[in-house]
């Protein structure tokens, strides 16, 4: 029955031709959309995960305001009225004991690696140019391990801030900004003390504007010492083994201390949402591309039924039984499916290919060569595969069937 | 190895019509049977009914000693495939195919068209189209068409064949032909043949035939 599927296929080549061109362009769109999307995503989500850490855990500030000291001061009154109603803020700008924070992530075997900060805000002076800025206090062998920084840096390498010898890396437009050039030295203070030389040994450009644009990498006790604040940290960042625990992680070291501890996907919950709407809509288009195909599968393999109850008959006559013709069309349906998948699968991929050397954008989302990002994710070109193939499975099935039901009396009855 | 029928009652329903009434009849083996009658006598139908290819009404119909409404249908499928060969009006060859892989279909449901394929020449040889295995079809003229129909139904040289108007389509030339093939199958093979006619000529070359008149054996 293969044999005569084929010739079916064969003999009939503009039909199949055609419908093999709707199989094909719909695995294809899957491809190529899900390979763009998801390709953005990754690099989107690389962004966020590794140009920061995954799990912060930050020190917490708290708003004082009147309810809350009414009760601690006056339990049993109800009403309490204030001549000045107080409002501060209990400042807790550091993490009050991290020897415990780095006890507890040194025995975690879900941590990968942790960085321990000291964030401050800071102006960067340079010949009477005076910008704003945040230094990020680290000590560097620990830092890079948590983030992708050292990716990014030009001029030198990430390390090069050394422990405690007045160096730093600046972000690329902040550099910019400031007309300073690696090697140099500027002057940095935290606004309430005199400014301290640094050197410039490097920068970065991580293609996140934020960042590059106001963030200063230098090493831990520069920073105290910058400070002011002698051994203080104030956020921990931490990479983990599995990037899926970071929630659990979060949500399990919420309850230690005092400290706020968010996830990366916490940090960044409105993106998930637009990646559920993306998947949405990607799904849905596909939906309704192999929607076409499979139509056009069933309105073809459905024509060829009709044209062909004679030769149905005569089959039926010579001793072919009904789930023979049956498998003589489901199988047409399914080379066609096969067929058009694997050259959509291969068709896809090389149009990705092709996608992912095309120049496009450049700049911030172009992570430095300034082609698109394409994902070649197997699972993409698996489902792509899987989706046509489920399609034309069941545009044939129908049509199959109902040739199966065909009796050769009924047919040569009608014929006569 | 005959096929014998008794009390076959056949109706259909729109519009409610008997067709068959009460047909009882033995068609012995080595026979050459036509059926002739006016058209809507229901000669057609009591060869279908007769070949299993549609099932009676009522009464019964025992091929060989076996009542054919019990087999299942796989069953009545092999025993098609094995023991009977169909020639129709028309041709029903499948157009995508040769003359030489239309003839050897039913031996491929068994996987037999390699052993088969000499066979296969001799009979396109007897029938004097044996240059024209490779054609398709459409390239071939009416008479070739209906010779190539024949040699399929006779590939698994089947005990029975059943023929319904088998020189409808044909001009007297290509009538004789087919007929003098049918003739020499019964004298050499001791094939049973039944064939629907309504060529008296025709007809008088079967060694029996039996009349219908409104469904009745006259």
């Amino acid at each position: 029955m293969i044999f005569l599927a084929f010739r079916q296929l064969v003999s009939r080549k503009r039909q199949t031709l055609l419908t093999l061109a709707g199989i094909i362009l719909g695995t294809i769109a899957f491809i190529v959309i899900s390979g763009i999307m998801l390709g953005f995503r990754e690099f989107f989500i690389d962004q966020l995960v590794n140009n920061d850490a995954q799990v912060h855990i930050t020190s917490k500030e708290t708003i004082i305001d009147t309810p809350a000291l009414s009760t601690f001061f006056f339990p049993k009154i109800e009403h309490v009225f204030w001549n000045t109603p107080p409002s501060t803020r209990k400042d807790h700008a550091r993490i009050i004991y991290p020897a415990g924070w780095y006890k507890r992530l040194d025995n975690d075997p879900r941590i990968a690696a942790y960085s321990p900060q000291l964030k401050t805000q800071i102006i960067l002076t340079h010949y009477g140019k005076a910008i704003s800025g945040q230094l990020i206090g680290v000590v560097p062998s620990r830092q890079q391990h948590v983030t992708t920084i050292r990716n990014y840096v030009h001029g030198g390498k990430f390390t090069d801030i050394g422990a405690g010898s007045n160096r730093i890396i600046l972000g690329q437009e902040l550099l910019e900004k400031l007309g300073a050039h690696v090697t140099e030295r500027i002057w940095i203070s935290n606004g309430r003390s005199a400014p301290i030389p640094f050197k410039i040994v490097g920068s970065f450009q991580t293609g996140v504007s934020a960042l590059d644009a106001n963030t200063v990498f230098g090493s831990l006790s520069d920073a105290q010492h910058l400070n002011q604040t002698p051994g203080y940290v104030n956020e921990i960042a931490v990479r983990l083994k599995h990037i899926d625990q970071a929630k659990q992680v979060s949500e399990d070291w919420q309850k230690f201390g005092d400290e706020k501890v968010q996830s990366w996907d916490q940090a960044n919950a409105s993106f998930f949402n637009i990646f559920k709407i993306q998947d949405a809509i990607r799904y849905m288009m596909i939906t309704c591309i192999l929607m076409v195909a499979g139509f056009g599968i069933y309105n073809i393999l459905n024509m060829v039924v009709t044209q062909k109850r004679k030769e149905i008959a005569i089959l039926r006559s010579i001793g072919f039984e009904a789930k023979d013709i049956i498998f003589l069309f489901f199988i047409q349906g399914v080379v066609l499916g096969i067929l058009g998948g694997l050259i959509g699968v291969l068709v896809g991929y090389g149009l990705c290919l092709y996608l992912s050397q095309v120049p496009f954008g450049g700049g911030p989302l172009g992570k430095g060569t300034g082609t698109l990002t394409v994902s070649f994710q197997p699972a993409i070109y698996i489902r792509a595969f899987t989706l046509s193939f489920i399609a034309s499975i069941i545009a044939s099935v129908l049509p199959a069937r109902a040739a199966g039901y065909m009796t050769p009396i009924d047919i040569i009855r009608s014929e006569s | 190895m005959s096929i014998l029928l008794e009390n076959v009652n056949k109706f259909f329903n729109t519009p409610p019509t008997q067709v068959l009434t009460d047909i009882t009849c033995d068609i012995k083996l080595g026979e050459f049977v036509s059926l002739v009658g006016r058209s809507g006598s229901g000669k057609s139908t009591l060869l279908y009914i007769m070949s299993s290819l549609d099932t009676a009404t009522s009464g019964s119909i025992k091929i060989a000693g076996d009542e054919i409404s019990t087999f299942s249908q796989k069953k009545l499928h092999q025993f098609r495939n094995e023991h009977m060969g169909f020639v129709f009006q028309f041709h029903y060859l499948l157009p995508e195919l040769t003359a030489e892989e239309n003839i050897l279909m039913p031996a491929r449901k068994k996987g037999l068209h390699h052993k088969k394929r000499d066979y296969a020449h001799h009979l396109l040889e007897e029938f004097q189209i044996k240059h024209k295995f490779d054609r398709l079809p459409k390239q071939l003229s009416g008479g070739e068409q209906q010779r190539v129909s024949i040699a399929r139904a006779l590939i698994m040289e089947p005990s029975y064949l059943f023929t319904d108007e088998p020189t409808g389509n044909l001009d007297s030339a290509n009538g004789e032909i087919v007929m003098t093939i049918f003739k020499k199958l019964n004298l050499e093979k001791k094939t049973t043949i039944v064939m629907v006619t309504h060529d008296p000529d025709f007809a008088n070359i079967a060694t029996r035939q039996i009349y219908l008149s409104d469904g009745k054996i006259t």
